[in-house]
């Protein structure tokens, strides 16, 4: 007998005889093993339906009649250390009593270290966490993104307070128009300040009359049709776009309504905003 | 910095407008309404420049430009743009004689006074590049031969701002060489009952031993009402308006305020100026002032500046329009200032 298995010593000579105490060369657990040409007298033997449990599991690989007997190969997988018998794990096909079958003993050894080596550590006493600490982990966290959105805040205000510090204050309409009027009736206008005198006057009258939301290209044809914004509008283009100037000498006159601006006087219905 | 030219003579002025009366007289025996298209259409012929027509169809677009072209003694062509429409089928080309065996150039239709590039945003863009250089330089070149273009020489295009689908949108510098783009509206209540009134009364036309149900072109008449000597005599009337400082200074500032308005990614260049200014003139003379006023730039802006404007992605992304902005910016002239 020899072994298929390179590692495994399991030579037998051949046609080893029945009721024989054949000790195994012993695998370790799990790997298979083969035991050939062993002689068995009786009918045909077959394996046993393999059992999850078992601590053996057995296959016949081939099995040739040998005179009264057969001559069967074997192999073998032991699940658990330890001597097995095969005959527990074979039976004959014609049902008959395995009763004259010889011990067919094998080894399998375990390669695990002897009792004990695999032992876990014993447990070491320790505090046990503190049990609840969630609800103070959210207060902390809310804690500090309070503290970060109000820091960004703080720093928000504080940029935008410099940026307006550092910016000219927002003039009203009435504001711009009143030094405008002063200086058109006393013929000191710049040429960007008439631009501005016109259109601003342009832009008092549309609220005025709460034109506020008609479109532009509209609202000066509705202004030059108001009884008192068109014929203002009128002369102020005479002066200022005419090529011989027309109407300078009434300016003063025109404008004079607009000296004494309110600031106030554009809030209301239609009013500055 | 006030732009002196010759002045206008009031004889001049007169004669003017009674040709412009005249031109408006023709185009409303056949198209209702539409006074505002007339009057751009008028702008951009007196002060060279050339025009956009956004509109969705059916506003009788090209019947307007056609009873123009007929009213104003004017050589016409229309080249109906379409996706596989070549640069030569516009400009011309050469073509092989085989009597010389020479080559010999054959123009296209650029070649005349009022082109009508109806739809203008269905060629592919190299025929729009193409088209767009011609209208800047107003010469062409075809092999080795370069052609000036008739004067006066002025493009009409339309588009249409629906059924985007398969079309190439001119992008803002190509827009830019119109001088204005004029948006049309629907026609009112009362001028659309005329347009149906005018249009039931039109009859059948016998033609060969057939007849052909007529239409709005078909009653157009084709005698001029003026010749080209009135035109040129309006172009020289438009350039010798005047433009004053302060009126100068009203374009600078809209202008300026396009570049500075938050919504505004993409403010209008100084050739929206210009344009404003050139036609704010041709406005003041079809209105019979010999100056321009701030009426002028309010009724103008939109043609003149809106195309030359983009928003940003979140200003649109929010729902606002460019002609809301610049209502915004045209509003805000004259108003509260930082001091």
């Amino acid at each position: 007998m020899s072994s298929s298995f390179p590692g495994f010593d399991l030579s037998l000579p051949r046609g080893a005889l029945p009721g024989e105490d054949l000790l195994r060369a012993s695998p370790s657990v799990g790997m298979p093993a083969r035991w050939n040409d062993v002689v068995l007298p009786g009918s045909e033997l077959v394996a046993v339906s393999a059992d999850r449990k078992a601590p053996l599991a057995l296959r016949i690989v081939a099995t040739r009649p040998h005179g009264d007997g057969f001559r069967y190969d074997f192999e073998y997988w032991g699940l658990e250390p330890g001597a097995h018998d095969l005959r527990t794990l074979l039976q004959r096909r014609d049902g008959s009593s395995t009763a004259d079958l010889p011990e067919l003993r094998v080894e399998i050894r375990s390669v695990l270290v002897a009792e004990g080596a695999a032992l876990p550590n014993a447990p070491r006493p320790a505090e046990l966490p503190q049990l609840g600490g969630y609800g103070a982990l959210l207060l902390a966290g809310g804690i500090v993104w309070v503290a970060g959105l109000v820091a960004i805040l703080v720093v928000g205000r504080r940029r935008r307070a410099a940026e307006s510090a550092g910016q000219p204050r927002v003039r009203s309409l009435a504001e711009r128009l009143q030094p405008l009027v002063e200086r058109a009736m006393r013929g000191e206008l710049s040429r960007e300040e008439r631009a501005q005198l016109e259109l601003s006057l342009v832009a008092l009258w549309r609220r005025r009359l709460g034109l506020e939301e008609s479109r532009p290209a509209e609202v000066i044809a509705q202004l030059k049709r108001h009884p008192e914004a068109g014929p203002l509008l009128v002369r102020l283009e005479e002066w200022l776009h005419r090529p011989d100037a027309r109407g300078a000498g009434e300016i003063p006159a025109l404008l004079a309504p607009y000296r004494e601006l309110r600031a106030d006087e554009l809030d209301g219905p239609g009013g500055a905003r | 910095m006030t732009m002196t030219s010759p002045q206008v003579s009031a004889a001049d002025l007169a004669r003017t407008e009674e040709y412009i009366r005249r031109v408006r007289e023709r185009v409303g025996t056949v198209v209702v309404g539409q006074d505002v298209v007339v009057e751009r259409l008028l702008i951009a012929l007196f002060s060279g420049g050339h025009l956009l027509l956004q509109g969705v169809p059916g506003l009788a677009k090209t019947l307007l430009v056609s009873t123009l072209s007929k009213s104003i003694d004017l050589g016409f062509a229309r080249v109906q743009f379409t996706i596989d429409l070549l640069p030569s089928d516009i400009l011309g080309s050469e073509v092989l004689d085989q009597r010389t065996n020479e080559f010999r150039v054959r123009k296209g239709p650029i070649f005349t006074n009022l082109l009508l590039a109806d739809e203008i945003n269905r060629a592919a863009p190299k025929v729009q590049g193409a088209l767009l250089e011609a209208m800047q330089e107003r010469k062409v070149t075809i092999g080795p031969e370069t052609f000036r273009l008739p004067a006066p020489f002025l493009v009409i295009a339309t588009q249409n701002p629906v059924e985007q689908a398969g079309t190439f949108e001119l992008p803002e510098a190509q827009l830019d060489r119109f001088m204005l783009v004029h948006r049309l509206d629907y026609p009112s209540p009362a001028e659309e009952r005329e347009v149906l009134r005018r249009n039931a009364a039109l009859g059948i036309q016998r033609q060969d031993k057939g007849a052909i149900v007529q239409t709005e072109f078909d009653v157009l008449d084709s005698r001029p009402v003026g010749s080209v000597t009135e035109i040129v005599a309006a172009m020289e009337a438009v350039s010798s308006i005047h433009v004053s400082d302060t009126f100068v200074d009203h374009v600078v500032e809209v202008v300026h305020r396009t570049r500075t308005h938050p919504d505004v990614e993409l403010g209008c260049s100084p050739r929206a100026g210009i344009s404003l200014i050139k036609a704010s003139r041709a406005r003041a003379l079809m209105h019979g002032r010999s100056y321009v006023v701030p009426e002028d730039l309010y009724a103008l802006a939109e043609d003149a500046l809106l195309h030359r404007m983009r928003l940003k992605y979140g200003s649109i992304a929010e729902g606002k329009t460019g002609r809301q902005v610049l209502d915004e910016i045209l509003r805000s002239m004259g108003g509260e200032a930082r001091a």
